[in-house]
Order: C-alpha cells, then structure tokens, then sequence
C-alpha cells in the first residue's frame, strides 16, 4: 500500500523501497559498465603482471609457481638496467629542459601578431604530428656521413670534408638523439607556452612598462609566476614521456653503441619481446611504474605547495 | 604348372612395374597427390619479409595453389621478429602459423620449447629420406636434427663468399708493384694479413675512387665475421668442461684488434653500413672486396637488373670483373640459413608439412634458387650441378663451385640454449668496437655477460648442448 502526500495541491506517488533503492544507487548502476571496462582494460593487466612478476616464466619455463621476491631481487643486481636508467636520466635531464627553452623562445616570438603567424605556427607545430619512428629514422639519414645533409653542411663551413659517425661515435651519439629529440618536441612545448602566454595579464604587464621594469625584471616577477602551473604540467608531460623514451632512440641507435644510449623502454622491449624474460621484465615494469608514480607524486606536491 | 608359374612372373613384373613407378615419383609429386585432399584449406607460413617473401608469393604459393588447391597465406616478419612472433604464437597457443621459416640456431629453442612438430614421421610417410641424402652434407648434417629427430628442412644455403674484382687483381701493373713490395702474388688473400694488405695496397693505390675493401659493419653480420675468425685463429667460445666463457683471451684480443684496424684501408664510415650500403658500394665499383652472402655474387653479375623487385639493387658496374673465393683462412661462416619447419600448434600439420616437402623438393627448390628476386641460395647437390643454373651467366659455374666448396669447408653458427642472447651480447660488443671502446675491456664485459647468460640458462644443460654442439664436424676446425 502507498500513501499519497499532496504537495503544492498535486497528489504524487511517494516511491517505493525499491524505486528509492533504485534512485540513490542509479549513478553507480550506469557508470558501473564504464567503470568494469577500465578495470578489466586498465586494472586486470596491471594486477596480472604483478602476479606474473612474482612468477618465473620465461622463454622455455612457464613455471607459474610463486617464487618470492627472485626477479625483484634480480633487479638490483642487473648492472645493466641500472645503467639504462641512468641513460634515461641523462637524456631526460637535457632534452627536457632545451625543449623548454626553445618551446619558451619560440612562444617568445610568436606571442606577438605577426602577418602570417598562424601558418608558422602551424609549421612549426608539424614536427610533434610526425611518428617518433620516423623522425628517428629521418634523423638518421640527416647524420649520415655520405649523404647526409648535416655533415655536407657542416663541411661547407669547414671548408673540408667533415665525417663524423653521429649514431657510432660515443661523443656524438647523445647529441644525436637530444636533436632529433629537442626539434620533435620542443614545438609542443611552444604551443602550451604561447597559449599561457596569451592569459598572463596585460594590466600587470603594461603597468610594469610605466614603471620602467626590464625585461627580465617583468619576466621574472610576472611572466613565470603567471605561467608556473602551465610550465609545470608541460614538464611532467614530457617528462614522462622522456622516461619512456623509445622510438627515435631505436631507429637512430638500437641502444647502440653496445649500450651506451639503452633506455629503460629498450631495455624492457628487449627482456620482454627478444629474450622472453616474461616474468623479469614484469619486475621491471614495475620498478619503472613506481619511479613514474614517486616522480610524479613529488612534482605534482610541489606543484601543490607553489599555489 | 605353367599356368601358375605365369601367374607367379606376372605378379613379380607387376610389382616390379609398381616399385619403378614409386621410385621415379618424385617427392614434389609425392607431396601435390598426398595434398589434395585438403583442397580448399588455407596453410599459412611466417616468411623473412622483403624479397624472401615474394617466393611465396609470387611463385611458389600461387604454384602450390594451382596444384593442390591449398592456398597459402604469406606472413611477412623481418628477420630479428621471427623468434618473437613464432614463440609468442606459441606461447599463446593461438595457432596461427602452420609452416615456419627457422633460422638453424634457434632451432635447440625452440624444439625444447615445444615449438616445432618433429618431422621424421612425415618423412617416413611421404617418402622424403631419399631427397634429403641430395641437400649438401654442411646443412643436412648439422641444420636439420635437435635431440635426434628432423625438425626442419635446411633450405637455404646461406655462406659467406669473398667476392674481388678481378679486373684489379689481374692488372698487370698492380701484380707487379704489389709482389715487388710484398714478395707474393696479388691473388685473393689466403689469409687476414694477406687480406691486410691487399685492401692496404689497393687504398693507397686507388682510393678515394676504388678502396681496398668495404664490409657489412651493422648487426648482425660482423658477430658472424667474429665468429669465424675467432675460431679460425684457435679460439673456443668455452670451457667445454666449465662452460666459462673463452672468449676474451688473446685469440679474440687479436681478432677484435685486426677487425677494427681493417676499418682505416676501407670507405670513411663503414662503421655505419648495413648491407645495402656494402652492396651499392661493391656493385658501384667503389671496393675491391668483400665479403657476404650469395646474393652479392648474382647481383654483381647483372642476374635479375630487370626484375621489378630489384630496382633498389643499384646497377652493377663490375659485371663479369667479380671473382668469387672462399674467405681468408678457407673456412667460412655459414651465417644464418634457413629451416622449413611445421608449428606444433598448428591445425593444418600435414596440409603444411606437405607444402614443405613440396617448396624443398629437389625439383621445386632448383627453380625457387634460380628466382632472380629473392634471397634462396642453392643448398643441394643437383642446384651446385644444375646445368641450366652453371649457364645462367658467364660465371655462375665458378660460383657454384665456390659455394659448394664454401658449404663443405663451413663453419657453424654457435647454436646453444637462448643463443639469440650470445648474439646480443657479440653485436653489442662489437658496436662498441666501431665507438672506439677498449677492445679488451669489452671481450671481458663479453665474455661476463656469456657467463651471466649460461648461469641464468643452467650450466648443466648448456654444457649437454653447447657438446652436442662442438662435435659437429662444422663447429670447430679441426
């Protein structure tokens, strides 16, 4: 039996039980379909490879036994994944911050209207549309010694035939990768930092003309205050993108030479996918999962702490 | 009496008629009958991808098609995904491949693994022992077999020639000036001193036009070269009794030391050549030398320059000025090759097994050798005899006969457990050679990372394999 209220002079059926049961839980019933598919897509894999990563399966054992911590205790002992990682380190930590200055100076430049500035910025944006891999592997014709034209220009300045290995000499290699790095990526930068760039407020800045400030002075004390949050989540961006560096790296150096420009990301694909270290490159994921999460925890605090 | 001895020589002669029937059926033919009755299926087979392929496709699949209706679905992988993809379908147990190109090495892999279908009771089946006694003894008896049982047919007689101009060696003024100053004839170098300093005389002769020499400097070729020489000058890769590596002692110091010194007589930046840039510069004239698979020798000679498929092959300028020879020291590198195998998971095994059979048939292989456009070299007995194969150009009997002679006196690719980490380990050794890194620094981190290799794999079973290997007639020069 229901029992009817009258509100504003009209008679409505209160809800059943389960209608009300029905109404408070409706917002979960229809994300839950959504919710399952990330799990499944996102959570399962990731539960999976934990579980493997405690296993020891490899190309010729599916031993799916639980072995400890073995392949975790493994990781620090591979001098070799270590080594990765501090290249990692050192590519991120230049590349990074050059894309940042060069994105910061081409938005510099372009802040400005200028005629025909849409399409130099749409130019100039093309870059970061191309495939890593074939940007890598572009570059790589660009280094090369015969036909190549970075070393034709470079003997046309030097007025001698100028030969250098850029993806076989140990002096050359990182410049190598960093370039071809730097000129995908920096644009990217440029396109975050122009639009910040546009919101910083023009009332500040005209008032520090009146009051005679320099450049710098304006820069430093309006410009990157104004501009810090976007500067930060373009960093974490590339950032992590730089940890997972890849592509380019593999078309212009496989790693090489031996494994001086290895990366985490190469070193993974190879455990994985040519040396079938299943349950070793799990481990390794998850040791990279947690770097990842660490870094970004700290950035993302600090980012917290700066507002 | 008369009646029944009738009977009796009539029997006789008619299974006497049978057998000769039996005997001049062919195993192409044997394999097309027995095929039939899968007509309308579908075999797929993974193949190297790039001119390999277009075997399949455009000869042998759509021939194997009109004979048997069977069709065949091609999967093109490049070579260094091979091993990943057939163990990952495997893995998975999808089943996706029905016939496999192996390349020999893997073969302990992945026959342990459970990869490969033995073969040995196709072969009883259809009649195909016989046809293998054809397929040159250095593939037959060392690529075919794990653990005592056939699981693929050698199928590509991969072995590394030395190739030289002729047109050089035998000008008269060059003999001259070079036995007035080396005291020998300029001939194609028996040796690596020799070789030395013949590439060092023709540089300094001739370059920047023609050097002396010019190789195949990026993976995976020069882990191939380190092979060869590395026991040609007495090394052993381990310690049979400990299987601690060898690798790093004065043998592989002087090898190392020799392969990065012969840089300084060839091109500026062969450190960066992959094999076409060898092959352009060899077919351009630009070096004297080299060293490579057969491939090299027929495109030299201007066979197949007006197949569709070749047009990245630059024309050949040092037509009918190539001479073919074995590499210094006499014994080379077989380098690579490839099996026929059968996938353990696949739902077609017989259907497949028989296309094998069929593609490496004495009948069907001599004309899948002579395809212009792809990379199949001969590998039997009658290819090296082929009459139709020795007039194909003027000198391709002298090239048969070098790579006959070359296949015989072959050396193995080493062949252990998970061996395509050792050739990791070699490629990325000798990509630090060419960086300039310490030659004896990097044969120690060599010959640990061998040692972490062969510890992580069980030194016991590598041990059982690794002799298995060793004795093999091709493993070490004896």
């Amino acid at each position: 039996m229901t029992v009817s209220v009258s509100l504003n002079g009209a008679e409505q059926r209160r809800p059943s039980r389960f209608g009300r049961m029905l109404e408070d839980r409706l917002p979960y019933l229809i994300a839950a379909p959504a919710i399952l598919i990330l799990l499944l897509v996102g959570l399962f894999p990731l539960i999976y490879s934990l579980i493997v990563s405690f296993q020891r399966i490899t190309m010729t054992e599916n031993d799916t036994s639980f072995v400890g911590f073995l392949n975790y205790a493994e990781l620090f002992r591979d001098a070799r994944l270590w080594a990765s990682l501090g290249h990692t380190a050192i590519i991120t930590a230049i590349a990074l911050p050059l894309e940042l200055l060069v994105g910061f100076l081409m938005a510099q430049l372009f802040i400005d209207r200028m005629p025909g500035r849409q399409i130099f910025v749409a130019l100039l944006v093309l870059p970061t549309v191309i495939s890593p891999i074939v940007a890598g592997a572009t570059w790589r014709l660009m280094f090369d010694v015969r036909f190549g034209p970075i070393g034709q220009i470079l003997s046309f300045f030097a007025g001698e035939p100028v030969r250098i290995l850029w993806t076989v000499n140990p002096a050359f290699v990182y410049p190598a990768i960093i370039i071809c790095e730097v000129w995908q990526w920096s644009p990217f930068m440029f396109l975050l930092l122009l639009a910040a760039l546009s919101n910083v407020d023009q009332s500040q800045l005209e008032a520090a003309e009146i009051d005679g400030a320099s450049y710098l002075r304006v820069l430093r004390a309006i410009v990157l205050p104004a501009i810090a949050p976007v500067i930060a989540v373009a960093c974490l961006i590339r950032g992590l993108d730089l940890v997972r560096i890849f592509d380019i790296i593999w078309a212009l150096t496989e790693g090489g030479p031996g494994s001086m420009t290895e990366t985490i990301s190469l070193y993974t694909y190879v455990q994985g996918f040519s040396q079938f270290e299943i349950s070793y490159t799990a481990a390794i994921s998850f040791l990279v999962i947690a770097l990842l999460t660490l870094i970004t925890t700290l950035v993302l605090k600090r980012m917290e702490l700066a507002r | 009496m008369k009646f029944k001895t009738f009977l009796g020589a009539a029997a006789v002669l008619t299974l006497a008629a049978g057998s000769a029937l039996a005997a001049d059926k062919d195993a192409a033919d044997t394999a097309v009958e027995a095929a039939k009755k899968y007509a309308g299926t579908t075999i797929s087979i993974v193949w190297e991808a790039g001119l390999q392929s277009l075997d399949p496709l455009n000869y042998s699949g759509p021939q194997w098609e009109k004979l048997t209706g069977i069709k065949v679905k091609v999967v093109e992988v490049p070579t260094d995904q091979m091993f990943t993809k057939i163990m990952q379908d495997f893995k998975s147990g999808a089943g996706a491949y029905d016939a496999l190109n192996v390349i020999p090495s893997w073969m302990p892999d992945l026959a342990r693994a459970g990869a490969l279908e033995p073969l040995d009771k196709y072969v009883d089946k259809f009649g195909y022992r016989d046809e293998l006694q054809d397929i040159a003894a250095a593939y037959r008896d060392n690529q075919m077999q794990y653990d005592g049982k056939i699981y693929g047919f050698p199928d590509d007689g991969d072995v590394m020639l030395l190739y030289y101009r002729k047109d050089i060696f035998e000008d008269p003024k060059m003999k001259d000036e070079f036995k007035a100053k080396f005291g020998y004839e300029l001939a194609p170098p028996k040796d690596w001193k020799q070789f030395d300093e013949i590439g060092q005389f023709i540089t300094d002769k001739m370059a920047p036009k023609v050097y002396g020499a010019g190789f195949f400097r990026t993976a995976p070729y020069p882990q191939y070269m380190f092979q060869e020489r590395f026991r040609m000058e007495g090394g052993k890769f381990f310690n049979a009794d400990t299987m601690k590596a060898a690798v790093n002692g004065e043998v592989g110091l002087k090898v190392f030391k020799q392969m990065v010194a012969e840089n300084k007589f060839m091109p500026p930046g062969v450190e960066q050549w992959n094999f076409v840039d060898n092959l352009a510069a060899f077919l351009q004239g630009t070096t004297a030398m080299t060293i490579s698979w057969p491939p090299y020798g027929r495109w030299a000679a201007g066979y197949g320059s007006g197949e569709q498929a070749l047009k990245w092959v630059p024309k050949s300028q040092v037509a009918g000025k190539v001479g073919y020879a074995l590499t210094p020291l006499g014994r080379p590198e077989l380098g690579v090759g490839f099996d026929l195998s059968v996938s353990a998971t696949s739902k077609n095994k017989e259907a497949a097994y028989l296309f094998i059979q069929w593609l490496n048939s004495k009948k069907t292989s001599l004309e899948r050798v002579q395809l212009p456009y792809t990379l199949r070299d001969p590998f039997r007995l009658s290819h090296y005899a082929s009459e139709k194969y020795r007039a194909l150009w003027p000198d391709a009997a002298a090239y048969l006969d070098t790579i006959k002679t070359s296949g015989e006196k072959g050396l193995l690719d080493l062949s252990l457990l998970q061996q395509d980490k050792y050739d990791e380990a070699m490629t990325k050794a000798i990509s630090s050679l060419w960086a300039g890194e310490d030659p004896k620094a990097i044969l120690d981190r060599m010959a640990q990372q061998f040692d972490a290799i062969t510890e992580k794999v069980g030194v016991e079973n590598q041990k059982a394999v690794y002799k298995v290997w060793a004795a093999k007639p091709g493993a070490y020069p004896q």
